[in-house]
Order: C-alpha cells, then structure tokens, then sequence
C-alpha cells in the first residue's frame, strides 16, 4: 500500500478520534459507552500502519480476497457496538419502566393527601 | 419491608385487591368497577379494587378522578404488562394477601372472583387462572384464537411441563407469595403466557379454575386481527425463551 493512502486513512481515523474526544469532553457521550469506539478506533491505527498482520490473520482463515476479510471485519464490529447499544436501550426502558410505576404510586398518595388536607381546612 | 400480616398464615378474612389495568376504557370502566362493588360485597374477604390508567388517551382519567375512584395514573403508557406490574407493587406496598387481575374491558366477569379466590384461601395454589375452556360454557372466542391458544398451551406444556388450557387468560389470582414475584419480575409486551411459564420455573403452585367470560362490551383490544400472527410468533419465541430466563 502506497504511503499517500496509509496518510490518508490516518488522517480519518484522526478526525473520527478527535470527534470522539469532543463529544466525551462537552459531555455528550459517557465514556462507559465511548469505550468501544476507542477502542475501534486504536484497532484501525494498527491495521493501517501494519497491514501484514490483518495478512496474516486471513491466510489464517483462508480468505484470499483481501476486501471480503475487510468487510467481514467491518461487520463483526458494527454487530457488536449495534449489540450493545440495543442492551444499553433494553437497560434504560426498564429503569424507565420502573421510574413510571413508582411516579404513578407517589401521585396517588401525594392526590390522597392533598383530598385529606382540603377536607380539614373545609370542616 | 414489614408486613401488616403474616403472609404464609391463611386467615378466615384475606385483604384482596382488584387490580383493572384499563386503556381508553371511558365507556366500560365505570361498569367494571360497579360490578366488582357489587360482587366484593357478597363475598366475605376484604375487597379493594385499584385500577390502573395506562395514560389513555380518551376520557378514562377524568371518569377516574370526578368519580373518585380509586386509581393510579402512569404518566406514560407502559403497555398492558407494566400497568399491571404497577398494580402488584401497590399489592406489595400495601400488604395484600391476594392480587386479582381483572381486565377492565368487561370481559371477566367479578361474579367468579370467588372462584379464583377459593384455591388460595384454601392454600391449594400460589396461582389461580380463570379459564374459560374448563367447562366451555359462554363467550369462547373466534376458532382460529382457539387454535392459537391451543398451540401456546401446547408449546407452554413442552417448555415447563404445566398443563393450563386457557393460556392467554388475564382473569388470575395469586397469593402474597406471586404478588412480590410479579412486582419484580413481570413480562412486559404479551405477558400472560409468560407470566405462566415465570411461575413454573419458580415452582409455584399453578391451578386453573372455570369461569364464564363475555364477548368484550365496548373499546379496542389491545391484539388486533392485523396483528394476530405477529403476535403468535412473537409469544412463542417468548415462552421458549422465558424458560431459559435467569429468575
């Protein structure tokens, strides 16, 4: 691979890097759920500065074309950060859930008193 | 938590309440609580009944509020599972030996409240299930729900080993055993077969009990036809999965 596209994916993985460290530091994105990402992104450095290794790791498997071990990679990596987004939803509609069920208990308590209070003042 | 009673102990007079989950139900609900009144006073227990407004989008509150029911309101809409849920906390919270589910649509009728009750007080179940197949008298829904129903009992049979015909049953009775299970675990989207299959892995006592029911009087199902199939797939993979869930 020539050194113009090594440059060139570089640079992209440094903007994807830094957009990422811009959103972590306005607070827009919880480390906790940064982490893969970073992580994604440390793995594409490496693959673009030693390309042999993803070489070597597809000899392994026996895929000859290059792109097809690419995109199969590629996907791996969508599935599992699609994977862990759908745990961290399912996570956050049952604490929703939850929060609703004990509003909906602390509202009729809350409307009882209130009908126990304007009865007293009444009498 | 402490408990006002003792919940293993069966006592002469059990504090039972109602729970009515109820969605846009404006023309029946006033109905349904009329006639669980009516039939909690031929009944020696301690009746009480809650229902619960999924945030319906009709005149269900305001029913609620100028009648002065006794209700809880869900500042959003939680699905038939989640009401119902909120109903077995406040069961919890407020230490009933039993909770009974009865829809808000009509459909069960409060006249067989004894029926479901009657197993528990007898400690023969921790659940009861009010089934409309047992003795097949009165509404006993379209045949091609009956072969729905059918096949979920079989498939329900196959994962836990329980034997109930009347699967999608929401007319039950569980004891204080199944209330502080549901408050915690309860299925959320289709949550009657699960909810059997939940209560078979943890052992609980399972009994089903005939009662009549009525062709719904008013207001929208929560499964339309349209939905129908997706609704059989998508409880058959719940069932199946309920029975590999970590309780």
């Amino acid at each position: 691979m020539n050194t113009f596209f090594n440059a060139l994916a570089l640079a992209v993985i440094a903007i994807y890097m830094v957009l990422i460290l811009y959103l972590l530091r306005m607070k827009k994105l919880y480390l906790k759920y940064a982490l893969l990402w970073l992580l994604t992104g440390g793995v594409m450095v490496v693959l673009v500065l030693f390309p042999q290794l993803l070489q070597w790791f597809f000899v392994l498997c026996g895929i000859e074309v290059f792109s097809n071990g690419l995109f199969a990679v590629l996907v791996f990596f969508i599935l599992l950060i699609l994977l862990a987004l759908t745990s961290i939803v399912s996570n956050l509609s049952e604490r929703n859930r939850r929060l609703t069920q004990i509003i909906a208990l602390l509202e009729k308590r809350v409307r009882e008193l209130e009908d126990k209070e304007n009865e007293q003042i009444q009498r | 938590m402490f408990l006002k009673t003792d919940p293993g102990k069966v006592t002469e007079k059990m504090r039972v309440l109602v729970i009515v989950p109820a969605y846009n139900e404006q023309n029946n609900i006033t109905a349904a609580i009329n006639s669980i009144n009516n039939a909690a006073a031929s009944l020696k227990d301690e009746i009480e009944y809650l229902v619960v407004d999924d945030c319906s989008r009709d005149g269900t509150l305001g029913i609620l509020r100028e009648g002065k029911r006794n209700y809880i309101s869900l500042p959003v809409n939680l699905g038939i599972g989640g009401g119902v849920q909120s109903g077995y906390l406040y069961a919890l919270e407020n230490c009933f030996d039993v909770a009974v589910q009865i829809d808000g649509d009509g459909q069960h009728d409060p006249f067989y409240l004894d029926n479901v009750l009657d197993p528990i007080r007898k400690d023969e179940a921790d659940v009861v299930i009010g089934s409309r197949f047992l003795n097949g008298d009165g509404f006993q829904s379209s045949a091609l729900r009956r072969i729905g129903i059918k096949f979920l009992s079989g498939v329900i049979g196959c994962v836990c080993g329980v034997k109930i015909k009347d699967v999608t049953s929401g007319f039950r009775a569980v004891n204080h055993k199944g209330i502080s299970f549901f408050a915690h675990n309860y299925a959320q989207d289709y949550p009657e077969p699960e909810a059997i299959v939940m209560c078979a892995k943890k052992k609980f006592r399972i009994k089903e009990v005939p009662v009549i029911m009525k062709e719904r009087q008013g207001g929208e199902s929560s499964i339309s036809p349209m939905r129908s199939v997706y609704y059989m797939i998508k409880v058959t993979i719940a069932v199946v999965f309920a029975a590999f869930l970590r309780i």
